[in-house]
């Protein structure tokens, strides 16, 4: 039963995470209908951004954050900006974008590789030492951290999308963009909006991953899984993407209690094809028709 | 209000609109008829600002118009698509919020969502209702009400009556009827030439992006071509 409760708290921390990065690959998805490949690179960007504020400029802890998210969020606005911008101007097929995707994902983890180097670095200790103790469970001061900063993050962007009237603007530009410019409605500004908060909240997670693993160019890799997480949801719905990441680091944390870590990987891709093969929209995914 | 000039627009190789000129008076209801393709669409669409003209020019009250959608909403022009396009992943209120997107006047878009409602009771009963769940009816009074919302004067119907039931055509083109009461201009675009003609001061008949005739839409409704490519057989005397 210990063992049961310590691999539940242990994925909920892990996929409050998973889903931080995968609301980020869900929001463009709902708006401009192609996976945002370059996602990973931007992330990594954040644990660079997190680690550089912490150690180089002194800054407190949560001011970290915020200047990662703010940095990122910027990347993630320039990137649309000077990439997708005149793929969407041309009118491109969706394979532009995914290939361009992919291209500013390389340019950009070379780039750092380039200017920072590739060696591994460490985030300074913010916590003290040693996990809480619950009883018999211990939960480690890093996961809890990433728990909360993610459940924060995410409840703000929930309440932006649903309670604001730029939050109609974008679930109504996700139906149709036609439709939401003939309301008035500057989707070209929707857009970058989407950008920018896909991108803080990748910073957000970038400072999290940096802190609870290590900082290196390839750190962005991590975001396969909540690829993975975004299309088990249902790519394009936000709750969907919730869903999907914290099912996901459930799955991912019980195999690996109950059976093998060597098996966690394996199973994170056996699911995503199952469900592509059963339910290509993910448990929550727009439907065809819906999207027409 | 409206004027168009020798509008031309081309989809790549394309030509959809060839030296397309016509004006729109306010509080007129003005309707353009026309076969699968003439172009009706691709007027609406350019006059909204989602398509470039080669040549030619569009007007409103003075103002020119160019390729931003959100600018032409701004400056009174209100578009019911084809197809409607309701957000179905909102609710019936949310749409028609939505369409006071850019108002900031809390009382007059108040004042405007209960007009919306006298005009469609069955909205308001579907007020908190996911706008997907509408039947095909009532989304086309949704996109009707939505439009209206944005408080633009001149009003772009897109086949309003596009795959209803006969009941319901009728409802719709009571409506525009009902729109012009509020003090709005319409230009209708419509495949039910019979209706349309019915209902508006003015119509042009469009064929293969040209303007092949004009008038009032009585005299067009009388008008034997006219009545051989659109009317069928129906009677229209019996009609009016
Ligand atoms: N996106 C597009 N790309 C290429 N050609 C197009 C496009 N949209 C329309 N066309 C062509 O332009 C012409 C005019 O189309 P349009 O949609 O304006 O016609 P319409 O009068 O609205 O017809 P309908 O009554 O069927 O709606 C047609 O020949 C059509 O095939
Ligand atoms: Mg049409």
């Amino acid at each position: 039963m210990v063992q049961f409760l310590q691999q539940l708290v242990n994925g909920l921390s892990i996929g409050s995470v998973y889903a931080l990065m995968a609301v980020g690959y869900s929001l463009v998805y709902s708006i401009m209908n192609f996976s945002n490949f370059a996602h990973g690179a931007v992330i990594m960007l954040g644990a660079y951004f997190g680690f550089y504020s912490l150690t180089l400029l002194r800054l407190p802890f949560g001011v970290s954050f915020v200047l990662a998210a703010v940095g990122t969020g910027l990347v993630a606005v320039l990137l649309e900006r000077l990439a997708y911008k005149p793929l969407r101007e041309r009118r491109a097929p969706f394979l532009y974008f995914i290939i361009t995707a992919m291209g500013a994902s390389i340019f950009i983890e070379n780039l750092v590789v380039a200017t920072i180097g590739p060696t591994y670095k460490t985030y300074p200790a913010v916590f003290g030492q040693g996990p809480i103790q619950l009883g018999a469970l211990s939960i480690g001061r890093i996961d809890l951290t990433m728990f909360v900063v993610s459940a924060i993050s995410l409840t703000a962007l929930m309440i932006f999308i649903d309670r604001t009237k730029m939050g109609k603007a974008i679930q109504a530009s996700a139906y149709n963009m036609k439709a939401s410019a003939l309301m008035g409605i500057n989707t070209d500004r929707v857009i970058i909006i989407v950008f920018a908060l896909g991108g803080a909240l990748a910073g957000v997670a970038g400072v999290l991953f940096g802190m609870k693993y290590l900082v290196y160019p390839q750190i962005g890799n991590i975001t396969n899984k909540s690829f993975i997480a975004a299309v088990f949801g249902g790519l394009g719905s936000l709750p969907g993407a919730l869903i999907g990441s914290v099912l996901l680091a459930l799955i991912e944390t019980f195999v690996s209690g109950y059976l093998s870590s060597q098996y966690r990987d394996l199973i994170g891709f056996v699911i995503l094809i199952a469900m592509l093969v059963v339910r290509p929209t993910g448990i929550m995914g727009k439907s065809a028709e819906d999207k027409a | 209000m409206l004027n168009v000039r020798e509008l031309h627009v081309s989809y790549g190789g394309i030509r959809a609109l060839r030296g397309v000129s016509l004006e729109v008076n306010e509080g007129e209801i003005v309707t353009i008829i026309g076969a699968n393709g003439a172009g009706k669409s691709t007027l609406l669409n350019t006059i909204s600002g989602f398509l470039k003209p080669a040549k030619g020019e569009l007007e409103f009250k003075g103002h020119k118009l160019g390729r931003q959608p959100a600018k032409i909403v701004q400056l009174g022009i209100c578009h019911v698509p084809e197809g409607r396009l309701v957000f179905t992943n909102l609710t019936v209120r949310d749409n028609l919020l939505l369409g006071a997107y850019l108002r900031t006047d809390r009382k007059a878009i108040a004042a405007d969502l209960e007009k919306v409602y006298a005009l469609f009771p069955r909205l308001k009963e579907r007020e908190r209702q996911l706008a997907g769940t509408l039947s095909g009816g009532e989304q086309q009074m949704l996109a009707m009400g939505r439009a209206l919302m944005t408080d633009g004067q001149l009003v772009l119907m897109d086949e309003p009556s596009l795959g209803l039931a006969p009941l319901l055509v009728k409802t719709v083109f009571e409506i525009i009827v009902e729109i012009r009461k509020l003090g709005k201009t319409i230009l209708l675009v419509e495949q039910n030439a019979f209706k349309a003609l019915e209902v508006a001061d003015r119509a042009y008949v469009l064929e293969q992006g040209k303007v092949v005739k004009s008038g009032r839409a009585c005299d067009i409704a009388q008008d034997p071509a006219v009545r051989a490519a659109y009317l069928g057989s129906k009677s229209v005397a019996g009609g009016m």
